[in-house]
């Protein structure tokens, strides 16, 4: 975000903040008064408003706000469903700083996997705590491809990325939007949390196992992979005998049990599920 | 005579005059009259129209926001009111303003109303 961004009075005049915007080169201003968020002027507002204009008979008054601790994708999900360019930072009542959607898409797209366009490993994290937060169950699917390194080392990388990028398209084709939600996790590796009971995951994860070993890769290789399947959801027990537990250890499970079903040659193991003490 | 006429053709410096007309009037307070009406993109909008009357004119006048393709506010005189209620009022003075002003006047009007009574008294 833009810290301690330039702000106006409710009580100058339009003229003025479009002066301003075009000295800053920016495109809006939280209006304040008494210290106190009370409206945002923006150059579309000004352009439709005579200059002698208050502000105050200018700005929107409904101002969409996020706190600092707010995740890049809950802004990008707040900024798109309210169709608008900037999110306004507040602590405390107190106008702490702006993000705009240029700065904000530029700072996600670091989380976006270049390869394959997928979501990195970040994304997995705060889609499952935001699910879990709000009381639903999820299952993490953790899908690892079968002995890829020997692949990269016959065929080369580009190969390799070749096939990391049709594995995107084809997990990307099987799931559904708004249950499922995918990305790479690293290298070889990718998951999937998901919304669906434990029983339906364990479906959609042989449904991709299948659909990879159906598909016409590169040069004819034979690309497969191994799956581990673990569900969770947010205890409402406190002080769990077996300590807490909490998203990354969800995500640890179903990695083991990738790992599990590579070593005992079976394309999916069902780690089982949990409870966890903490959705973060 | 060792002084030079004012315009001599010689002179470098031709001789400036300014002429100055003062128009004074009243200024009315408050500057509105009975109505006025607010358009979207006027010069002024409610807040300030707010902020003015209540400077000059406190507790004599209704500031109503409206949602209309014209106007953006609409200021009643309180004693209009007494006469005729808003929502009898205020459709008939937006239907008129309506034809005689865009988004970007603000309308002032003169309002009289006058109310007939025939009752009947017994004897």
């Amino acid at each position: 975000m833009h810290k301690n961004p330039v702000t106006i009075g409710p009580f100058e005049s339009v003229g003025r903040a479009a002066a301003l915007m075009n000295q800053l080169k920016i495109g809006g201003l939280p209006v304040v008064e008494k210290g106190k968020l009370v409206g945002i002027i923006t150059s579309r507002d000004v352009r439709y408003c005579h200059p002698n204009r208050l502000v105050a008979d200018a700005m929107s008054r409904n101002v969409v706000t996020v706190s600092p601790e707010c995740s890049f994708w809950e802004a990008k999900e707040t900024m798109e469903s309210h169709g608008i360019e900037r999110l306004v930072v507040v602590r405390d009542g107190r106008t702490v700083g702006i993000i705009t959607k240029s700065r904000l898409y530029a700072e996600i797209g670091k989380h976006v996997d270049a390869l394959t366009g997928l979501n990195r490993a970040e994304f997995l994290q705060h889609k499952a705590a935001e699910l879990l937060q709000s009381g639903q169950e999820i299952t993490i699917i953790f899908l690892d491809l079968d002995n890829f390194g020997t692949i990269d080392k016959e065929f080369g990388h580009v190969i390799g990325d070749e096939i990391l990028q049709q594995v995107g398209k084809i997990l990307k084709s099987v799931i559904a939007e708004g249950l499922d939600y995918l990305c790479r996790y690293a290298g070889d590796e990718f998951a999937v949390v998901t919304v669906r009971p434990l029983e339906e995951a364990k479906q959609l994860s042989w449904q991709m196992i299948k659909a990879l070993a159906d598909a016409r890769w590169p040069q004819g290789i034979k690309v497969t992979a191994s799956a581990g399947v673990a569900g969770g959801r947010r205890s409402r027990v406190r002080g769990e005998p077996n300590g807490t537990r909490n998203v990354r250890d969800l995500i640890n499970l179903a990695s083991l049990a990738s790992t599990k079903a590579k070593r005992e040659k079976r394309p999916v193991v069902v780690a089982g599920w949990v409870e966890l003490e903490e959705v973060g | 005579m060792s002084s030079r006429p004012p315009f001599a053709s010689h002179s470098s410096e031709p001789v400036r005059r300014a002429e100055v007309t003062i128009r004074l009037s009243e200024f009315e307070i408050p500057p509105m009259q009975d109505v006025l009406l607010v358009g979207k993109r006027a010069p002024i909008g409610p807040e300030a129209v707010r902020r003015m009357v209540d400077a000059l004119t406190p507790d004599q006048y209704d500031i109503i926001y409206l949602d209309h393709e014209i106007f953006e506010a609409a200021v009643l005189k309180r004693s209009l009111l007494k006469f005729l209620p808003q929502e009898k009022f205020l459709p008939v003075i937006l239907e008129e303003g309506m034809r005689v002003a865009t988004e970007n006047t603000v309308v002032k009007a003169q309002v009289n109303i006058v109310v007939q009574v025939n009752r009947a008294v017994d004897l």
